[in-house]
């Protein structure tokens, strides 16, 4: 508990990290990213441009000649993680030796299985363009006895929802289509359904009618209506509806700023 | 040395001027002048040449004029005081320039009676209007100089206490300086003090008003200096120019006592500090403290690797005016910012918390503050605290926190 002084840094211009979507400024930040997302640091992360920006823009050559040795003595490169989060003082040596027990457990997963939770990463947040080519990028691994029918399932049903927030139905019905084939999951077919009903151009498949019984339509449709409602309380709806409360002028002023908003996160999905 | 060291005691009556390692100085009054029908100025004897064939308008007490953002009219136009001030001061610098057939000025040091942050402030720009680089210019005490007068002669002449008369118009002032071994640093103290008995000069034109001037310094005399020790005794200011008109004085102060005239102790004292600046090693390995210095130390507790590490924000003996510092932090479980004040006198150590209030909240860790402490004179400190946000990660939120501390009452 305290205050944490931190070293002068010249940034002056600032790293991209496109996994992310954001620029960072400070070997703080970087430290920050490195332990908050080790999913989508593990692999291709420590290159020739971050190394730049650590000797020129953080001024810490020290570092940077040290990660640049290990780079070349072809050891672990997981260490290399480690060695920015030691030389920076951000986060305490408790701290660095429960995400390098992190790192391990995550290095023990299948690698489909690792793939497929750093898609789901980036599924979460909200970077659903990337989490596509993700999910696709899994479906390419050959079966095994980790990778079954079910956890392929797993992938379209994923794939399915990424393409249902990208507003691309067809490709998300398709998904889920080849996601219920996989698993008989009900909560598939239940997707299925209310992709229909918010688009209802979409031509359902014959077995499925069957399959929605109405005793089952029912219950998703008190499901659905519970949904809505809670929808209707969300913060970026009252937001929204205080807006439209507003003068013309405010209204106009805050709207052209929730559409920049808008295709700011748009743009982030893609 | 390549450049002039340039030494300038500037008050509202008279200034000064002198260089380092060189034997000349001026004194000129501190009045200006400017043609009645043209945008030209003069000082000095060129000034009262105006003034007298009444083709120029003078003005006078040039930095209350500038302190108090005054304005002057002449021929129609209106000047500002600090630009009055600017003109006042590119001519007396031309005065040693024109002298030495020196035009670069490597240090340009001022002393002023009474520091205000306004007129520095404005000394400053006219300075730097003037083309000399904000870095070579520095502006001190009275107190200050009168330090680095005493301190650049002989040990023995400031081996114990050392005291100082400055009668000037209206004026009189007595410095004392005293050193104090056994610590660290040996920590040069000094202080002076307005007397109310200060008169005006032309009394001492008559018999009566020279004996009743005396009269005042002898009682002034056998106040402040007549049971102490000293290893010296300085007079300085115009009064004593001349000190025939005070016998009683001048034989009390001499009593077992050295006792040293010098003009220009102001103007020289801050030419040697001036010279210092550009030593590598400082001459004066000192820690002053005097009207002008803080004589409190400001720190505060940063984590360093997991260790708790003292961190100087503003140490005592620093300038204040120049005791500028800025810190990146970031906040680890903490919404507070805790100074702690240490005066000379340990036993008086303070805390001053100031409260992150309308920082949003974060995930821990994820909020810098920049923390900019700046002085407003010797006794008050200005905390601002700015939330800086954690990049684009966690955006800054515009919030600002500004606390004047009083680090003594």
């Amino acid at each position: 508990m305290g205050l944490i002084l931190c070293r002068q840094e010249p940034v002056k211009h600032p790293f991209y990290i496109e996994r992310l979507g954001i620029h960072i400024y400070s070997s703080q930040e970087l430290c920050y990213v490195i332990y908050n997302n080790p999913l989508l640091v593990l692999e291709d992360f420590i290159d020739e441009a971050l190394l730049t920006f650590i000797r020129e823009e953080l001024d810490m050559e020290f570092l940077a000649a040290r990660l640049e040795k290990w780079r070349r003595s072809g050891e672990n490169n997981d260490e290399q993680l480690l060695i920015i989060l030691q030389e920076c003082d951000y986060y305490t040596a408790i701290e660095i030796n429960r995400f390098r027990q992190h790192i391990l457990m995550i290095r023990k997963m299948h690698p489909a299985d690792f793939e497929k939770a750093k898609a789901d990463y980036i599924f979460q947040q909200k970077q659903y363009g990337k989490a596509i080519l993700a999910y696709e990028k899994i479906l390419e691994f050959p079966k095994d006895h980790f990778v079954n029918d079910i956890f392929m399932g797993k992938i379209w049903n994923n794939l399915g929802t990424a393409y249902a927030r990208m507003f691309q139905p067809e490709k998300a019905y398709q998904a889920f289509d080849k996601a219920y084939l996989l698993t008989k999951d009900q909560a598939v077919l239940q997707r299925i359904y209310y992709l229909s009903i918010m688009n209802p151009e979409l031509s359902q498949k014959e077995r499925y009618q069957s399959l929605m019984t109405e005793e089952l339509k029912r219950v998703w449709d008190v499901e659905l209506e519970k949904a809505k409602d809670k929808a209707q309380t969300a913060e970026s709806i009252v937001e929204l509806n205080k807006l439209f409360q507003r003068d013309s002028i405010k209204r106009m002023a805050g709207a052209t700023e929730l559409v920049s908003r808008w295709k700011q996160e748009y743009r982030t999905m893609l | 040395m390549d450049g002039l060291v340039i030494g300038l005691d500037l008050c509202d009556t008279y200034s000064q001027v002198c260089c380092f390692d060189k034997e000349q100085s001026w004194t000129i009054p501190t009045v200006i002048c400017r043609m009645k029908d043209a945008e030209e100025w003069s000082v000095g004897e060129e000034a009262y040449g105006h003034i007298l064939m009444g083709d120029g308008v003078s003005v006078d007490k040039l930095l209350t004029l500038a302190g108090k953002d005054g304005t002057s009219t002449i021929g129609g136009i209106k000047y500002e005081g600090c630009y009055i001030l600017q003109m006042f001061l590119q001519k007396v610098i031309a005065i040693p320039v024109k002298e030495f057939q020196n035009n670069f000025i490597s240090q340009l040091m001022i002393t002023l009676p009474d520091a205000d942050v306004k007129l520095m402030d404005c000394l400053f720009q006219c300075a730097e209007n003037l083309g000399i680089s904000r870095k070579n210019v520095h502006i001190i005490s009275h107190t200050e100089s009168f330090c680095y007068y005493v301190l650049s002669q002989k040990k023995e002449i400031w081996s114990n206490q050392v005291g100082m008369f400055d009668l000037s118009d209206n004026s009189l002032r007595y410095y004392e300086l005293k050193v104090q071994r056994g610590l660290k640093q040996v920590m040069i103290v000094a202080e002076h003090e307005k007397l109310e008995e200060g008169f005006n000069l032309d009394i001492l034109g008559t018999s009566a008003g020279a004996k009743l001037a005396d009269k005042i310094l002898c009682a002034c005399g056998e106040r402040l200096i007549l049971k102490k020790l000293y290893s010296s005794v300085f007079l300085t200011g115009r009064g004593f120019d001349n000190r025939e008109w005070a016998p009683g004085f001048m034989k009390m102060v001499c009593s077992k006592r050295r006792v040293y005239m010098e003009p220009n102790i102001f103007s020289r004292g801050a030419a040697f500090k001036g010279a210092d600046y550009l030593q590598e090693k400082t001459s004066y390995p000192y820690a002053f403290i005097c009207e002008g210095r803080l004589d409190t130390t400001v720190s505060m507790k940063v984590l360093h690797k997991e260790r708790e590490n003292q961190l100087i924000i503003a140490a005592a003996g620093d300038s204040w005016y120049e005791s500028q510092n800025s810190v990146d932090l970031i906040t680890d479980k903490t919404r507070d910012v805790e100074l702690i004040i240490t005066p000379l006198d340990t036993k008086k150590k303070k805390l001053v918390r100031i409260p992150l209030e309308s920082f949003p909240d974060r995930p821990n860790r994820t909020t810098r503050v920049q923390m900019n402490v700046s002085f407003l004179d010797e006794k008050t400190m200005v905390v601002e605290l700015k939330d800086k946000g954690f990049g684009e990660l966690f955006p800054a939120s515009g919030a600002v926190v500004r606390q004047e501390v009083m680090l003594w009452a």
